[in-house]
């Protein structure tokens, strides 16, 4: 199908299972939060070599935060629960226990499932610690020398998908990020889903292994990169007219937020200087969760 | 349901029966046969009350009740509407449900409740979520708000929860306190938070501090604005705006040793004042 | 008169083993035969003599004491509420008299011996035991810290302190002598506790509790009193006491001595992270000492308040656990320490400690020389009982339990690979005909012709599956005062107190030094005979 003259191939983006929890970070300032939002949820683009996948899910206005000040949503990604609980420990207490005034609260209230965080991080206070009960929900004060750094006893833990993705083929490279920001743009804007590459955007789109390296875990997408377009052994992906692509990779709590989040970046990419918008995929075999590009615009393809 | 005191008690009347739990699954006729002991003579409910309506989690209960002890002892749902004052242990024992008081309570509000929420809106007497004597713990969980003031032992031992008087409080608020939260509106007299091993004592007013507890700092902790964002909902103000001030706390009492601390609200004219 | 008739009678003492015959009752006693009697169908029911608890504590100014110290546990008792026949009462850890007196009926237990009385107190203790309705009551004198009987130890003067004894036995109107640590509550009193066994205690310089101990046992043989020392061992409650147990039976050597609660003092290891049990070693030392009985003074799991003369230990254990603690000084006599404890399945040293109270029970072989108990209340309350005579009888009932405790709690005891059961015969002879026979109440413990029309009918198979308690019918002294496990009807029961020899002249010795040093005068020191209502004299 085409949409505003770009193709849109019919094909899916196969994305995994994932765990994921949700941060909130508060602050006496938003850009404190910030500050310790963007530590918090660095390097962590790909499981692969960041054993988790973390994005900026929104900023929180003070009247949605548990404590009434400006704050942060954080969305962290997993393989597996005790994995995900590691990395949380990990990261709260490297960049939010050490940022000032932050509070750290847990985003998932209705999971099920409750990683130890605060019940761990607490030891940090050597004794000194104290929890309070508000509400049902047990806090740890954690003294520091600023104060006291707060943080939720248990966070939430969900089932989420992670690795739900669009391939934009662009004539040339300028085209090509121009159409990518606008989708990573769009695509951030859904409540539920991050984008865990910087800016939203890679550009290293990979394989499953290697054809030369075997211990190589993944390596480059041979078919997509414009350069190896007639080498031998090369079964390239591309037409002629295509000389960059950008891939976004959007991890989410649930298929409904991958879904719209697929569906608004799709959108805001058919602009001019872009051939075609693809998917990645290997075959479907790997993972259980297939998004159709076609389903996603059945919608539109049908009004126009 | 509705049960108005008629016939006043010439001694006291012990009433555990007005509750929830003990009503709903019963008949009207059933209500009215309950037992209630005038002092030591078992007599029949409505000796003393007038009962109308049909038997449910709602409650009314109306009259000068001033006599009357025991109101929703142990109840565990439901919600219980007090018109009048009323007499000692009112919701002790309590683990669930509501109880809201228009008017005054005596001693012993919510003794040893372990859950759901008493509101009164005048005065409340000693003893407020205490432990009885002997035990170990006091309140262990949920929420008593008194809007005027209330007597001497308030929060006893308490474990858990949250304790809110509005109004000036007697000595030893907080005595052997455990854990839990209690927040003085208007202050309180001697000896606030002897003995404290854990939890938190709020005073929105200047209060006289045992020797026996020391000045750590001057702030305004995170959890003290996840708690008045809490009491807000059962509209009680807290201060937590820094423009406005914040809170003096001391760590006591060292007596036991203790890890209680006490927050003493301090306007920011004060607390510049003190800084300098 | 009574005839019980049809049940399958359990009278051990008598060398009736479950044999199906009529017991016939007449004023109060078991009778050959009765003519026109009033028949009592026991047909499907268990005929036992009734209870007999060697070891309790159940009046006097410890247990008030107790009582006062812990009013959340009044609270949650059960309520005995007055009726025609009734006074009102609550059970619990620590049961008001008469509430006492109708739980162990209600339990078909008729004789109960009070295990310490100090002499200044000992007015309290017969006023409540007066107030303890339907049981029959003796009592035991604190005589192991008493400063004039030490005083005279020290002088080597064993003559005249069997004569104070004896004087101290008839005016404090008891039934016999208990050693509480001996020497180590003296010594608390300077704050300190007895050392090893042959060590002198403070403020003396011959006295060892090795010394007390022989010399207090000869002394009660002497004497002939029909029960004999009473011993509450030296070390109680301390991990690595065994070896303190066993030399206390070398101490006593041939004479006659009762181990009060062995339980509390055969624990290994040295410290409370490596006790374990040491039930086999002290049950292989007792089976060899035909001349001691014990009792078991097991522990079960739940709530209980410990209260013992054995001051030092009791301030261990308020240090152990936090809470509260009564510490009572009875001048130059004794004290007492009251520590409310809660006995947890998780913890390891309490899993150890209800395992051993099992072990010596099954493992002392003479179900003659050891007897049902929990020094109540310091391991459990009494009517908790039924608890373990279902584990001593049921071989798998009790692996579920052991099953239930912390891996390492199981690594520490024998228990689990013992496999005996109790018979019938045997609960009878823990429960009833053997600590009669220790306390040397002929006329109690079986149902042989003369003997107290004192017994208890069970249901061979009780709806809740747990025999003894619920008994179906309870004779005391010949009246039917329970039916169905509830209390019926209500009477007094007797106490025995013994009156031994003594030289007369002890007391111009005694007064002058009473004087000095006492704070009551000699003459209101002693007990009124007329004090003591429906007593018994043994002499």
């Amino acid at each position: 199908m085409e949409w505003r003259g770009v193709a849109i191939r019919d094909t899916f983006a196969e994305a995994f299972d994932m765990y994921a929890a949700r941060v909130v970070i508060t602050a006496g300032s938003a850009a404190w939060a910030r500050t310790a939002g963007q530590a918090m949820t660095g390097f962590a683009t790909s499981v692969i070599g960041c054993k988790v996948e973390a994005g900026i899910e929104g900023d929180l206005d003070p009247a949605a935060t548990p404590d009434g000040r400006p704050g942060i949503s954080l969305l962290v990604f997993g393989v597996d629960q005790a994995g995900l609980t590691t990395r949380l420990l990990d990261r709260i207490g490297q960049t939010v226990l050490t940022c000032p005034t932050t509070a750290c609260f847990d985003g998932l209230p209705d999971a099920a499932s409750r990683a130890p965080v605060g019940g761990v991080l607490r030891h940090f206070g050597d004794r000194f610690q104290s929890s309070k009960v508000i509400d049902g929900v047990r806090y740890w004060r954690i003294p520091v020398m600023e104060g006291e750094f707060l943080i939720q006893e248990t966070f939430g833990i969900q089932k989420a998908i992670g690795g739900g993705n669009l391939l934009i083929l662009g004539a040339d490279q300028k085209s090509a990020l121009a159409a990518a920001e606008a989708a990573a743009t769009a695509m951030r804007a859904v409540r539920g889903v991050i984008l865990p590459f910087p800016g939203g955007i890679v550009r290293a789109g990979s394989k499953i292994g290697a054809r030369r390296y075997k211990s190589m875990i993944a390596s480059t997408n041979d078919a997509f990169c414009p350069t190896l377009r007639g080498r031998v052994g090369v079964d390239s992906a591309l037409p002629e007219n295509v000389n960059a692509v950008l891939e976004i990779v959007v991890d989410g709590l649930d298929r409904p937020a991958i879904e719209d989040s697929l569906r608004a970046g799709i959108d805001a990419a058919c602009r001019p200087g872009v051939v075609a918008i693809t998917a990645g995929n290997y075959g479907g075999k790997l993972g259980k969760h297939h998004f159709r590009l076609h389903d996603l615009c059945a919608s539109w393809s049908t009004s126009t | 349901m509705t049960l108005t005191l008629q016939q006043q008690p010439t001694v006291p009347l012990e009433a555990e029966v007005l509750s929830p739990d003990v009503i709903a699954p019963l008949g009207l006729d059933a209500v009215r046969a309950l037992p209630v002991f005038h002092g030591k003579r078992q007599r029949r409910l409505d000796e003393f009350f007038s009962v109308v309506g049909s038997p449910g989690d709602d409650l009314e209960i109306e009259g000068d009740l001033r006599k009357v002890k025991w109101i929703g002892r142990g109840m565990t749902r439901g919600r219980v509407a007090v018109r009048g004052d009323v007499g000692m242990h009112l919701g002790a024992y309590m683990k669930g449900g509501s109880i809201e008081v228009t008017g005054s309570a005596s001693d012993w509000v919510g003794g040893e409740m372990s859950g759901g929420t008493i509101r009164i809106s005048g005065n409340a007497g000693g003893q407020i979520g205490a432990a009885y004597r002997g035990s170990s713990t006091g309140m262990a969980d949920g929420t008593i708000v008194v809007g005027g003031s209330a007597g001497l032992e308030v929060g006893m031992r308490m474990k858990r929860g949250i304790i809110v008087i509005g109004g000036p409080v007697r000595d030893f608020a907080g005595l052997q306190m455990k854990g839990g939260t209690i927040v003085l509106g208007a202050g309180a007299e001697l000896r606030t938070g002897a003995w404290m091993m854990r939890g938190t004592i709020v005073s929105l007013k200047p209060i006289p501090i045992m020797p026996t507890f020391a000045y750590a700092s001057t702030y305004t902790p995170t959890f003290l604005r996840i708690l008045a964002r809490h009491l807000a909902t059962l509209g009680v103000t807290l201060p937590t705006d820094d423009a406005k001030g914040s809170y003096h706390r001391y760590n006591g009492d060292s007596s036991v040793p203790g890890k209680g601390e006490l927050f003493v609200w301090s306007a920011s004219a004060e607390a510049s004042a003190r800084q300098g | 008169m009574l005839r019980i008739t049809g049940g399958r009678v359990y009278d051990p003492a008598n060398g009736v083993d479950g044999v199906v015959k009529d017991i016939c009752v007449a004023d109060g006693r078991v009778v050959a035969d009765v003519q026109r009697a009033r028949t009592i169908d026991a047909t499907g029911l268990l005929v036992f003599p009734g209870g007999v608890d060697v070891h309790t504590h159940v009046a006097g100014g410890a247990l008030n004491f107790a009582r006062g110290l812990v009013p959340e546990n009044q609270r949650a008792a059960r309520k005995f509420l007055r009726s025609p026949d009734r006074r009102a009462g609550l059970g619990g850890m620590t049961p008001t008299t008469f509430a006492t007196g109708y739980l162990y009926a209600g339990m078909g237990w008729t004789t109960v011996n009070e295990a310490a009385v100090p002499i200044l107190s000992a007015k309290h203790t017969h006023e409540e035991l007066h107030d303890t309705p339907i049981v029959d009551k003796s009592s035991l004198l604190l005589m192991a810290n008493n400063e004039i009987v030490l005083d005279l130890l020290e002088a080597g003067e064993a003559e005249r302190a069997r004569h104070v004894v004896a004087w101290l036995i008839w005016a404090a109107k008891v039934y016999g002598v208990k050693a509480v640590n001996p020497g180590g509550v003296a010594a608390w009193k300077w704050g300190k506790n007895a050392g090893t066994l042959h060590e002198p205690i403070q403020g003396y310089s011959r006295v060892t509790p090795a010394k007390i101990i022989a010399e207090l046992a000869q002394i009660v043989d002497d004497l002939a009193l029909p029960h004999p020392l009473h011993l509450h061992a030296n070390h109680l409650g301390i991990p690595g006491n065994f070896e303190t147990t066993i030399e206390t039976m070398q101490v006593i050597d041939g004479r006659r001595a009762h181990l009060a609660h062995l339980q509390f003092h055969a624990y290994g290891g040295d410290d409370w992270g490596n006790m374990r049990s040491q039930a086999a070693a002290v049950a292989e030392e007792f089976n060899k000492r035909r001349n001691l009985t014990t009792d078991a003074g097991a522990i079960l799991f739940g709530d209980a308040v410990t209260i013992t003369a054995d001051g030092p230990w009791q301030h261990l254990l308020y240090q152990l656990t936090g809470r509260k603690w009564g510490n009572l000084d009875v001048e130059n006599e004794t004290g007492c320490g009251i520590v409310p404890y809660v006995y947890k399945d998780r913890s390891l040293v309490n899993a150890v400690q209800w395992a051993v109270g099992l072990e010596l029970l099954l493992l002392i072989d003479d179900p003659w020389r050891v007897f049902l108990t929990t020094d109540h209340p310091n391991g459990g309350a009494f009517w908790r009982y039924p608890e373990i005579i279902r584990m001593l009888m049921d071989v798998e009932f009790r692996k579920t339990q052991i099953a239930a405790l912390p891996e390492a709690a199981r690594s520490r005891m024998t228990l689990p690979e013992i496999t005996r059961q109790y018979t019938l015969s045997e609960i009878a002879i823990i429960t009833s005909a053997g600590p009669a026979r220790a306390l040397g109440m002929p006329q109690k413990g079986h149902l042989g012709v003369g003997a107290d029309a004192d017994i208890a009918i069970y249901p061979e198979k009780p709806d809740d599956g747990v025999l003894f308690s619920y008994p179906r019918y309870v004779l005391k002294a010949g009246d039917v005062v329970v039916e169905e496990g509830d209390v019926r009807a209500v009477n007094d029961g007797r106490e025995f107190i013994v009156r031994p020899a003594y030289d007369e002249t002890i007391e111009e010795y005694l007064r002058p030094l009473f004087q000095k040093v006492y704070t009551m005068s000699f003459e209101n020191y002693p007990v009124e005979l007329e004090r003591v209502r429906n007593a018994e004299i043994r002499s």
